[in-house]
């Protein structure tokens, strides 16, 4: 299979080190022989319809900070271009989120999809700002869409609701969905720190961005809840439709209080039907949903399964890897391979 | 929801464990149990008085129902205030968590049983834990949709139990 891929962050070098080192794996499992046929980051692109070298291509780019550094690569903005004219089998769209206009994504993946090329993204913006509209696009022009690395990181909600709990009506998701606020508040509840002490540690760590606001205000949570509501609960959701708090007010004396009751403060993101919301819940300690650091946790409530809750790393270039792997391994055999 | 209830038992060996081990083995949650000796009935039997907790009516009829089939002679029965109880944290200024309480109370049903507050320091916010006990679920529901009407006026954080929705 031809890919390319659109932007080179952290998720594209991560998962071009997967694809090195699961090659064989790919190839031997699956009947997999993926051929990364152009890069595109901010800077330029590399492009080779043999196929790049990826361990070169990590090499230059982590180098010169731009894949246009690849023998044969060019300086400019090229994004549109590759993604029209070079010959490949799947897009993945992986450049950085904008909540407010999804762009650059969505357009790369709007022009991707009519060029005929499946996507697979991991850029909850198009998803947040037009879920619906990209997804009647991939029907229409008869393209695969995949976007299990956009909510959870590794943990596959995406596919656990859509296949393997198939059978099951959605009434409710709830979880921890965000790796930086749960690291926070497990560092106060642990530690009785204060948060801007663990905010600024969690910065340091590279866990919190430079500019929180999107992780602590729970905006990053309401985004993965627009995702998840939309698709998995048919709804046609905007950022806007759900009530947000964040974690900001929450001090160390608060989760004090809680434990002392035998509970935690966690902030949890909820969808069901004609109500979504984020904001801090008190959950008892040993719940599924009380997890500690980074990790993420989602509960789904159904008509028959009853409750199925799932754990895991919720971010990380290795640890996404395996979502937008599995994507592609999922359009492979959709596709009949 | 609590329910208290007051048995007769006869006063042979044996007889309480006869009667608790279909509360327990259905469901009920035994609190407290007196023996009430002093007011043994002219047949010679104790009066027992029991408090348990249970989950919901039909679960509470299937208790009556077992001990009654056991001979067990049942002379009262009621339920208990306190029966749904939920937690919920306030954060912010809590100069006038008195009124915040009193507004509570004043619903039907509805009693903020226990408060604990953790003052912070110097500019800083206050936390307060609340637990609300109610007559019922329902009331349950409402307290929180009330306090939570009170805490978006009075500009504080509600932050309220995964369960209470």
């Amino acid at each position: 299979m031809r890919l390319v891929l659109v932007g080179f962050g952290n998720l594209g070098r991560g998962l071009s080190r997967a694809l090195i080192q699961k090659a064989s794996f790919l190839r031997r499992s699956h009947g997999l022989i993926p051929r990364v046929v152009a890069a595109v980051d901010e800077f330029g692109a590399a492009v080779d319809e043999k196929g790049l070298n990826l361990t070169r291509l990590l090499r230059v780019a982590g180098k010169a900070g731009t894949v246009a550094a690849y023998k044969g690569g060019k300086r400019g903005k090229f994004a549109l271009q590759v993604i029209e004219g070079v010959e490949a089998d799947v897009v993945y769209e992986l450049t950085p989120t904008n909540i407010k206009t999804g762009e650059p994504g969505l357009t790369h993946i709007k022009r991707a999809m009519r060029a005929g090329k499946h996507v697979i993204t991991s850029n909850k913006g198009p998803l947040v700002v037009a879920f619906r509209e990209l997804d009647s696009l991939a029907r229409r022009c008869g393209v695969e869409f995949r976007y299990s690395a956009s909510v959870g990181g590794a943990v596959p909600l995406v596919g656990l609701a859509k296949e393997l709990l198939a059978g099951n009506e959605i009434r409710e998701i709830r979880g921890v969905l965000n790796g930086t606020t749960n690291y926070i508040l497990t560092r106060m509840s642990r530690e009785g720190a204060p948060f801007e002490v663990v905010l600024r540690e969690a910065q340091e760590l590279g866990l919190a961005e430079k500019d929180p606001t999107l992780d602590i205000e729970g905006i990053d949570t309401a985004s993965k809840i627009t995702i998840l509501a939309n698709s998995l609960l048919g709804m046609n959701a905007r950022l806007k439709d759900v009530k947000v708090a964040g974690i900001t007010r929450v001090r160390p004396e608060a989760i004090r209080l809680a434990q002392e009751a035998g509970q935690t403060i966690k902030l949890i993101g909820i969808a069901k039907r004609g109500s979504l919301e984020v904001g801090p819940k008190l959950v008892p300690l040993g719940h599924p949903l009380a997890v500690g650091g980074t990790l993420n946790a989602v509960t789904f409530e159904l008509d028959l399964a009853r409750e199925i809750s799932i754990t895991g790393f919720g971010a990380g270039p290795r640890e996404t890897s395996s979502s937008l792997l599995g994507d592609l391994i999922d359009i492979h055999r959709t596709l009949g391979g | 929801m609590l329910v208290k209830i007051v048995m007769e038992l006869e006063d042979v060996p044996g007889q309480l464990l006869k009667a608790l081990e279909p509360i327990s083995r259905l469901g009920g949650n035994i609190q407290s149990i007196m023996h009430q000796r002093e007011r043994k009935t002219p047949l010679g039997r104790i009066p027992v008085m029991l408090v348990f907790e249970v989950g919901d009516r039909a679960r509470l009829n299937r208790i009556l129902a077992a001990l009654r089939a056991r001979g067990v002679r049942i002379t009262q029965l009621g339920e208990r205030e306190g029966a749904a109880r939920t937690t919920a944290l306030l954060i912010g200024p809590h100069t006038d968590i008195r009124d915040t309480i009193d507004r509570l109370d004043a619903l039907r049903g509805v009693r903020v049983s226990d408060l604990s507050l953790a003052m912070g320091g110097l500019g800083q916010e206050s936390a307060a834990r609340m637990t609300i006990t109610t007559d019922d679920e329902k009331r349950a529901s409402l307290a929180v949709s009330n306090l939570q009407r009170i805490a978006a006026r009075k500009k504080l954080l509600l932050i309220t139990s995964l369960e209470a929705g």
